[in-house]
């Protein structure tokens, strides 16, 4: 049925909030990264030499980098801990729902206690992890001063973080695969790998795939972790691009260079969800024709 | 469930070890994901000289941390309060925005409506950090900077296109039949909506707000760069606390991590079931 007036009239709160909030302030940064601007000063028109700085900056690309190395790092770690959990979870275990939200908990947590807990674990000298990694003779993370160290400290800890949303969307889609298959190949004789290869991967691959490109979009953005854990030190080495970002503009008061590095992770972010949109472009454009 | 006692051979042997392994995984999961948070619980009900100790006094629990909270940052409470009814009136209105919107979606087609959703869709990819560039000045420009309001609007924008996904994928399930039956008795779309639809929809409604719920109360950019004094939320006074010059004082930490966690984890686990359905529902059905 078609929407008469008064349909749009329920859509319209929805789409006002949209564009108002998110589609015309994006907008005006493409315009402000075309322009120079900081506080009290009009901006005025530069062109494309915003974008020229930030690509000749070295701490954009070690921001990129970092981004690269935590964003991939985050998502297929992730994804393998999930599978495996989901995998677990598919069979029998006791008190199963109180097994299910015990695993969902760290979903309720936020980022800031999450960075408490955390830090308090690998405190130099008292924390639990680092008394646990002495006893058994393995080197401890030192955040503060190790770059690497801090990024890794980020990474296992956006893993603890979302392992749940990586989890529902691969436990419910197992649920979901008919045992009659697993039925029929264990008549066939296949084994537990081959089960595996052949019936739960294949069938598994579109929630995976909606997994993994929800992930990157949502890793992509890592903020407050990076912020509150090492805050980009020591020395700039540990600087993701929206913590980047957040000092270009609220720290160093240049709102082009910022907006043109928000553009160019807009770009991003759209790249990485060309695929799923393309294919929510398809189902939908589909069935609107019918 | 009586056991009969199995005959042993290789073939027991082999399933019982394999069962063990599984539980021993179990183990580990749950002290992966249960560990952290349970461990800042306890730990905030220990004595503050304990906590460092590496042993001390395992079970000798002590309100103290409270205490020296209370009187350390009394303004914490006020923050609290303020997350809760950041949260509540971002729920309350996102579910109205979302539920609205989420009903036309299921029930009218048309080439301009599929075009509009996939607007939704596509704004969905927009990092915050980018948006809170222009929205700064604008924010300020309205004197709306340091409010609950800016908040509330903010994670409202941020969750509805998922809310009204959610929304959308429940109605589809609720036979038209119901609508039509009620259009026939006279009904107006208005009655239709209030006295068959949202009853009806429940179970979406609970899962929208979930995720919304969590989001708002647990936030920290937004608060971070939208609030200064007034509007602060709990998470973002965590985050000073951590930042203290003189030194963390880890018991009082620990009591403040543990009263902005609770409440939320408890809602979370009471509304597990909805969680998955709304997470299926906003991503493999979108």
């Amino acid at each position: 049925m078609k929407p008469s007036a008064r349909d749009w009239a329920l859509v319209f709160p929805a789409q006002a909030l949209l564009t108002v909030l998110l589609f015309v302030p994006s907008l005006y940064v493409f315009w402000l990264s075309l322009t120079r601007s900081t506080y009290g000063q009009s901006p005025v028109w530069v062109g494309l030499a915003n974008y020229a700085t930030v690509l000749s900056d070295p701490y954009f690309w070690t921001a990129t980098l970092n981004t690269a190395i935590v964003v991939n790092a985050v998502v297929f770690g992730e994804f393998l801990l999930a599978l495996a959990v989901a995998m677990l979870f598919a069979g029998w275990i006791p008190w199963r729902r109180v097994m299910i939200a015990v695993v969902l908990a760290p979903y309720a947590i936020s980022e800031v206690v999450a960075v408490v807990i955390f830090k308090y674990m690998t405190e130099p000298y008292a924390g639990p992890v680092t008394l646990a990694l002495k006893a058994i003779g393995l080197p401890t993370l030192d955040w503060a001063v190790e770059p690497s160290h801090g990024l890794a400290m980020v990474i296992l800890l956006s893993i603890w973080h979302h392992l749940p949303f990586t989890f529902i969307l691969l436990y419910t889609a197992l649920l979901g695969i008919p045992r009659e298959l697993y039925e029929a190949a264990q008549v066939d004789g296949a084994g537990a790998w081959r089960k595996f290869c052949y019936i739960t991967v294949p069938l598994l691959v579109p929630a995976m795939l909606v997994a993994l490109v929800f992930r990157y979009i949502f890793a992509f953005r890592i903020f407050s972790e990076v912020w509150l854990l090492t805050g980009g030190g020591p020395a700039r080495t540990t600087e993701v691009l929206a913590v980047y970002l957040y000092r270009q503009a609220f720290r160093y008061s240049d709102f082009g260079a910022a907006a043109a590095t928000g553009w160019l992770m807009l770009i991003a972010s759209l790249l990485m969800g060309s695929w799923t949109i393309w294919q929510m472009y398809r189902r939908m454009f589909a069935h609107g024709q019918t | 469930m009586a056991r009969r006692r199995r005959p042993f051979n290789a073939r027991n042997v082999r399933r019982a070890l394999a069962h063990a392994l599984r539980m021993l995984a179990l183990a580990a999961v749950l002290l992966w994901s249960g560990f952290p948070i349970l461990l800042v619980v306890w730990s905030s009900l220990r004595q503050p000289r304990d906590i460092f100790a590496g042993g001390g006094n395992l079970l000798a629990l002590t309100t103290r941390n409270y205490v020296n909270l209370w009187q350390r940052w009394p303004d914490f409470f006020h923050n609290l309060v303020n997350s809760l009814v950041i949260a509540l009136s971002a729920t309350a209105l996102t579910l109205v925005v979302s539920f609205l919107a989420g009903y036309v979606y299921s029930r009218r087609d048309g080439r301009l409506l599929t075009a509009s959703a996939f607007f939704m869709i596509l704004v969905r990819l927009l990092p915050p950090i980018v948006i809170t560039l222009p929205l700064f000045p604008a924010v300020n420009w309205l004197l709306l900077n340091d409010t609950r309001t800016v908040l509330v609007i903010l994670y409202c924008a941020f969750f509805l296109s998922l809310g009204t996904w959610i929304m959308k994928a429940f109605v589809d399930q609720l036979p038209r039949e119901l609508e039509e039956a009620a259009a026939i008795d006279g009904a107006g779309l208005w009655q239709t909506l209030r006295l068959i639809v949202l009853p009806l929809s429940y179970a979406g409604l609970i899962a929208t707000s979930v995720f919304i719920m969590v989001f708002a109360w647990n936030d920290f950019l937004f608060a971070f760069i939208f609030t200064a004094v007034d509007a602060k939320t709990a998470p973002l006074v965590i985050s000073e606390m951590v930042g203290a010059i003189d030194g963390v004082d880890w018991g009082i930490l620990f009591a403040a991590a543990t009263l902005q966690l609770v409440p939320i984890l408890v809602f979370v686990i009471l509304v597990q079931k909805y969680l998955i359905a709304g997470l299926t529902a906003g991503t493999v059905k979108g």
